[in-house]
């Protein structure tokens, strides 16, 4: 109503004003210039020029899109403020060269921007909408040809202008258009997609990784143009205010497109890798696919949590969050498969003659697993362990403390009988034997089998036997020790070995690389908890001195020996136990962190293997 | 085919359609485009909100499910989770990562596997027991913890009106 009021005002207005000069001058060319001297009849023409500029708009909106949404509305009004306003701060700087022409040029570019961003809602609807016409085609297309035109039109335009006249502001001009252009370039990418989606009758599931690609190309010329104009209008002209906060949002958009094909990418790569495929009972098992609620059928993946989803749903999923979309659990930080099923189809191209690795070569020491059960490597432990802080080492430290403790218990630990786990769970894929020819570790004495009370009792004295029995103690926890120090070694062989073969095993040394530096832990906390373990059993006999470097003898020997490069031994003579333990707490601590350092590279090594293997 | 957001929403709409839940009617606002849900919520029986009729409108974005819908309701309701302005405050309807109020565990925010169903039910539990500490709207939370009289006369109006009477 208020419009049509406007557009009669000032259709009226303009009659009275050419009446009025025709009146007064009698003849065409006298009026002309009669009203072109007049400011107010000037000012009612400039009214009506408006005035008619919207009446196109809306006529060509009716052409290209008959009745728009309320969303599109709301955007377009939104966005034309803010274009208004960096017009306004454009007109600051070309203050010089201000003229009816050069409003009526920067109109004409605010009203082609209007149709370029109602096209680009348009476009993004179509994802949205259960049908679309034929008209819908038609429009679309017509209107993106003539805005292609236009934007080409114009850019020719300013640039012919720059060569001949130098700098102005049609330099202006022609950025706009160019940003313009690209725009345009993307809504249509995003139209063939979405129409040729649209035609097909499955998903297309590769959809939004071209869309995503799309968005990063022409994000980045995007970023490109405005680096160069404003550069150049640094040189030529002054700081382009008005263009900050397009160039701000072009760099923003480019920032999240780039992060999201980061995202995309590494979510490919690790559905590619780490979750196997679902087979067909499993998906004969489960109905739909939670993410989309569509039948499953073919291409799905199964995370370690057994959860099933179709490939695209999961990875746009991923895309986001990094947790399983049922039960939340945390799929980059425990992705390591956590059965031999889930790591051997991850590397499908190995060898078949080669015999199967068993995700943990622990289970090489077939005479010994009763000494280091399976119990001191946490079914979860944290991938990020080597690198990790002190925090998280100390925990796996104090959580192996108990399972070495219950270690030296079934062989001859007698302080805690009550606080042993029974060694509830000894998986039995870690029984097969490697058939890598190694020696066997020493077994710890046969005649030795765990400690009853009155062993316990034996070792409460002063007596020779009770020291006796001490001094057989001690030297059975200095055998385990050598036997560990000499799986540590058999480890590090079988990791390098395995590093040399191809590039399919690789995700194999992962997982074999873990346990190996979570069972190191556990060594090197099992030597601390054994040593420290030495002031209780010196505590009941503070006064025997006589006997008493005998033991820290025996204790410094299994220190000494379980690391043969170690230079910062302690040189015997400390007396007291307490001192002893301090120090081997210590060796301890170094000892981690050359472990920690030593499975950092073999991390390493097996990354770059990876990386080099696997084409991405 | 169309877009996975809205075959989902399609589903969902046919499942909501053929088993509707008791107390909750929700569809397209219109069937031209399914971003726009209108739901009537009925006020949960042997609370003080018994009796009503809530409307309420979501509004889906254009990568559902990954990203949560907005519920707003466009009737007047007076609760400890609900802003002035209409829109619920429940944790599910919040993306991992962004946290309104900062107590939130992610086991409790969105996921793909929510649904229209879920939220609307997790509506009707949240207007059965508001939960006063994480208030949206702080004077119904006040009036809640301490004037439950108050509160209760207050919700009561809310149905009257809900009702048009």
């Amino acid at each position: 109503m208020k419009s049509l009021l406007l557009t009669f005002g000032s259709l009226a207005l303009t009659a009275g004003v050419v009446a009025n000069a025709y009146m007064q001058n009698k003849q065409f060319y006298p009026s002309v210039v009669y009203i072109t001297k007049s400011s107010p009849s000037m000012a009612v023409l400039y009214v009506q020029a408006f005035v008619c500029v919207i009446l196109m708009g809306k006529l060509m909106r009716k052409i290209f899109f008959g009745q728009l949404r309320a969303a599109e509305m709301e955007h377009l009004i939104e966005r034309s403020w803010y274009a208004v306003t960096e017009t306004c701060l454009a007109f600051t700087v070309f203050r010089d060269d201000f003229s009816p022409r050069f409003v009526a040029l920067f109109t004409l570019l605010l009203f082609l921007k209007c149709f370029h961003w109602l096209a680009e809602d348009r476009i993004d609807y179509m994802e949205r909408s259960p049908i679309i016409s034929w008209l819908f085609h038609i429009r679309a297309l017509s209107l993106l040809a003539f805005l292609a035109c236009s934007d080409v039109f114009f850019i020719n335009h300013a640039y012919y202008h720059t060569l001949i006249k130098g700098a102005s502001v049609q330099l202006v001009f022609g950025f706009e258009y160019a940003i313009l252009l690209m725009v345009l370039l993307h809504i249509f990418v995003k139209y063939v997609l979405h129409t040729v989606d649209v035609q097909n009758e499955n998903p297309w599931e590769n959809k939004a990784i071209y869309l995503l690609y799309t968005e990063l190309l022409l994000g980045f010329i995007k970023v490109v143009l405005y680096m160069l104009f404003l550069a150049i209008m640094v040189k030529v002209h002054t700081f382009p205010l008005f263009a900050i906060r397009p160039m701000y949002l072009t760099m923003r958009v480019f920032k999240k497109a780039l992060n999201d094909v980061v995202m995309s990418r590494r979510a490919i790569r690790n559905m590619n890798t780490l979750y196997p495929d679902a087979t067909p009972e499993e998906l004969s098992a489960s109905d739909v696919c939670i993410i989309c609620r569509e039948e499953m059928v073919s291409s799905c993946k199964k995370l370690p949590c057994n959860h099933i989803f179709h490939k695209s749903c999961l990875r746009s999923w991923f895309q986001r969050q990094q947790s399983c979309p049922t039960c939340r659990m945390d799929i980059i930080h425990s992705p390591r498969p956590q059965s031999p099923q889930a790591a051997q189809p991850a590397a499908p191209a190995a060898p078949p003659q080669q015999p199967p690795v068993p995700p943990f070569p622990a289970a090489a020491f077939p005479g010994f697993p009763a000494a280091f059960p399976g119990a001191a490597w946490p079914p979860q432990h944290p991938p990020a362990s080597s690198s990790a802080s002190v925090a998280s080492s100390t925990s796996t430290t104090t959580t192996s403390f108990s399972t070495s403790a219950s270690t030296s218990d079934t062989a001859n630990n007698p302080f805690m009988p009550g606080m042993m786990p029974p060694m509830p769970f000894m998986p039995p894929f870690m029984m097969p034997p490697m058939s890598f020819g190694m020696s066997p570790p020493p077994v710890p004495p046969a005649d030795f089998s765990g400690l009853t009370d009155e062993e316990l009792r034996a070792m409460e004295g002063e007596e020779r036997e009770n020291l006796e029995a001490r001094v057989q103690c001690l030297r059975n926890i200095h055998t385990l020790l050598d036997a560990a120090m000499l799986q540590i070694q058999q480890y590090t062989t079988v990791v390098s070995r395995m590093g040399g073969l191809d590039t399919a095993s690789t995700s194999t040394v992962w997982s074999a690389e873990r346990p190996t530096a979570s069972a190191m832990s556990s060594k090197s906390s099992n030597i601390a908890t054994s040593n420290s373990s030495d002031p209780m059993m010196a505590a009941p006999n503070p006064v025997d001195t006589s006997n008493k470097p005998d033991d820290s003898e025996v204790l410094e020997g299994a220190v000494g020996y379980t690391v043969p490069t170690e230079t910062v031994l302690p040189s015997g003579e400390s007396g007291a136990a307490q001192q002893d333990s301090e120090d081997s707490s210590e060796l301890g601590e170094i000892r981690r962190r050359r472990l920690e350092k030593f499975s950092n590279k073999m991390q390493e090594q097996a990354k770059t293997d990876n990386n080099g293997g696997t084409p991405d | 085919m169309a877009g996975s957001a809205l075959k989902r929403l399609m589903a969902e709409y046919k499942q909501l359609t053929l088993n509707p839940p008791e107390g909750i009617v929700a569809g397209p606002v219109d069937e031209e485009n399914f971003f726009e849900w209108e739901a009537l919520i009925t006020g949960p029986e042997e609370t003080c909100f018994e009796g009503g009729v809530f409307a309420a409108k979501l509004t889906f974005p254009s990568d559902y499910p990954l990203s949560p819908p907005k519920m707003k309701f466009t009737c007047d309701i007076f609760h400890p989770n609900i802003y002035s302005d209409g829109r619920v405050c429940i944790s599910i309807l919040h993306a991992p990562g962004d946290d309104p109020m900062g107590y939130e565990s992610s086991a409790e925010r969105w996921s793909p596997v929510q649904s229209v169903e879920k939220i609307l039910l997790s509506v009707v539990s949240m207007l059965a027991e508001p939960n006063d500490e994480s208030a949206a709207n702080v004077d119904a939370a006040k009036t809640w913890r301490d004037n439950r009289a108050r509160f209760n006369e207050i919700a009561h109006q809310t149905v009257r009106k809900s009702l048009g009477l």
